[in-house]
């Protein structure tokens, strides 16, 4: 009596090549690409950074024009000079 | 405390000086001459009217710098700041120092004159040349200019304040300037910085039966006409106050000029022709 090895032969060859097929799928790293196009959200968190490093710049700006405004106020101390239409 | 006054670029000039070493006073004061006989434009042989005479030229280092702040003035300023308004400040009437000129009789009107001529700058072979038919006048910065070099040696030996005719340059501890405004006084307490005064209460004299004063609306090259009759300000240093009260002064009005000092900060006592005292730029 003769065994037919034919079907167990498709049988391996379909697994193999599914496990191949398996394998070449998973190292393509789907998720990565995925994660890595520009969403709304990540376009949207993407312009928020940019508008938070913009309002740092400004913050900075601003707080050194306000170190270089001279420290003066209105005072009722008797005064040591006077300023005048020079 | 010392106090030391003289007569120096045809006004008063005051020191104040926490410090008992007095000799730098007379050094001080050396310095604002040699700095009249650069600057000053009522002098023929000044460095200032041998550039205007001969239109270019190299220049010192001390008129070179002054040129410089004056043309980064105009720039800052929008151009209401103007250093080439000599011959507009002639032409209103104000042709020699003002002692002189209060007791002058009538003249004949001269031709209205132009502003905003191009000054060209060589640093490194300090040259100057001036664009043909513009002279400069430097009077708008020079003092507050002289002031803050006065501070600046005095106060390495201790707390100092240098009034130049009104431009106050000052460091080292809270000092109480007044301002005249509005017939009484505010008193300003200033720990750095500068304040200077613009205006036509002061320098103002008759011509042709018209009042005529020394601050140069660039635009129409004349006197400025305004409701606005002093403007204070205390800035970083004498110099940038000097050139800020000229150009509120010359924003066109009260209203604008207190918005201006408001939005940008400036630290402002403004009179009105009303007599109403205005305070704006954070003081109250």
């Amino acid at each position: 009596m003769t065994t037919d090895h034919a079907p167990r032969l498709y049988a391996l060859a379909g697994s193999i090549l599914g496990l191949f097929l398996a394998w070449a799928g998973i190292a393509a790293h789907p998720w990565a690409q995925t994660a890595s196009s520009a969403t709304p959200t990540s376009a949207a968190l993407e312009a928020y950074t940019r508008r938070l490093n913009a309002d740092a710049a400004l913050v900075a700006a601003l707080s050194g024009r306000r170190l270089a405004t001279p420290s003066v106020r209105v005072v009722t101390l008797p005064p040591l000079t006077t300023t005048r239409t020079s | 405390m010392i106090r030391h006054a003289f007569t120096a670029m045809g006004t008063e000039v005051e020191l104040l000086f926490d410090a008992e070493d007095s000799s730098l006073l007379r050094e001080v004061e050396a310095e604002f001459r040699r700095l009249e006989t650069v600057l000053s434009r009522f002098r023929p042989d000044s460095e200032l009217s041998r550039l205007n005479e001969a239109g270019a030229g190299e220049v010192g280092p001390d008129l070179l710098e002054a040129i410089e702040l004056a043309v980064a003035a105009r720039a800052r300023s929008g151009g209401r700041f103007d250093p080439t308004v000599h011959d507009a400040v002639l032409a209103a009437g104000y042709d020699r120092s003002f002692e002189l000129l209060e007791g002058a009789g009538p003249e004949a009107a001269r031709p209205q004159a132009r502003v905003g001529g191009m000054i060209e700058i060589d640093r490194p072979a300090g040259h100057v040349a001036l664009e043909p038919g513009f002279r400069l006048d430097l009077g708008g910065i020079a003092k507050g200019w002289a002031a803050d070099r006065a501070l600046a040696v005095l106060a390495n030996v201790g707390p100092a304040l240098v009034n130049a005719g009104g431009d106050v340059a000052a460091r080292g501890r809270m000092w109480t300037i007044a301002v005249e405004a509005g017939g009484g006084e505010v008193t300003l307490g200033l720990e750095e910085g500068g304040v200077a005064t613009s205006g036509r209460d002061r320098r103002a004299w008759m011509r042709d039966g018209k009042a005529r004063h020394h601050l140069i609306d660039p635009v129409t090259g004349l006197p400025a006409e305004s409701d606005i009759v002093t403007v204070t300000v205390a800035a970083g240093s004498a110099c940038e106050a000097e050139v800020l009260a000229k150009a509120l002064f010359l924003a066109g009005d009260s209203r604008r000029a207190v918005d201006e000092a408001d939005l940008a900060e400036i630290p402002t006592v403004l009179t009105t022709s009303t007599g109403e005292v205005l305070l704006a730029g954070g003081l109250q």
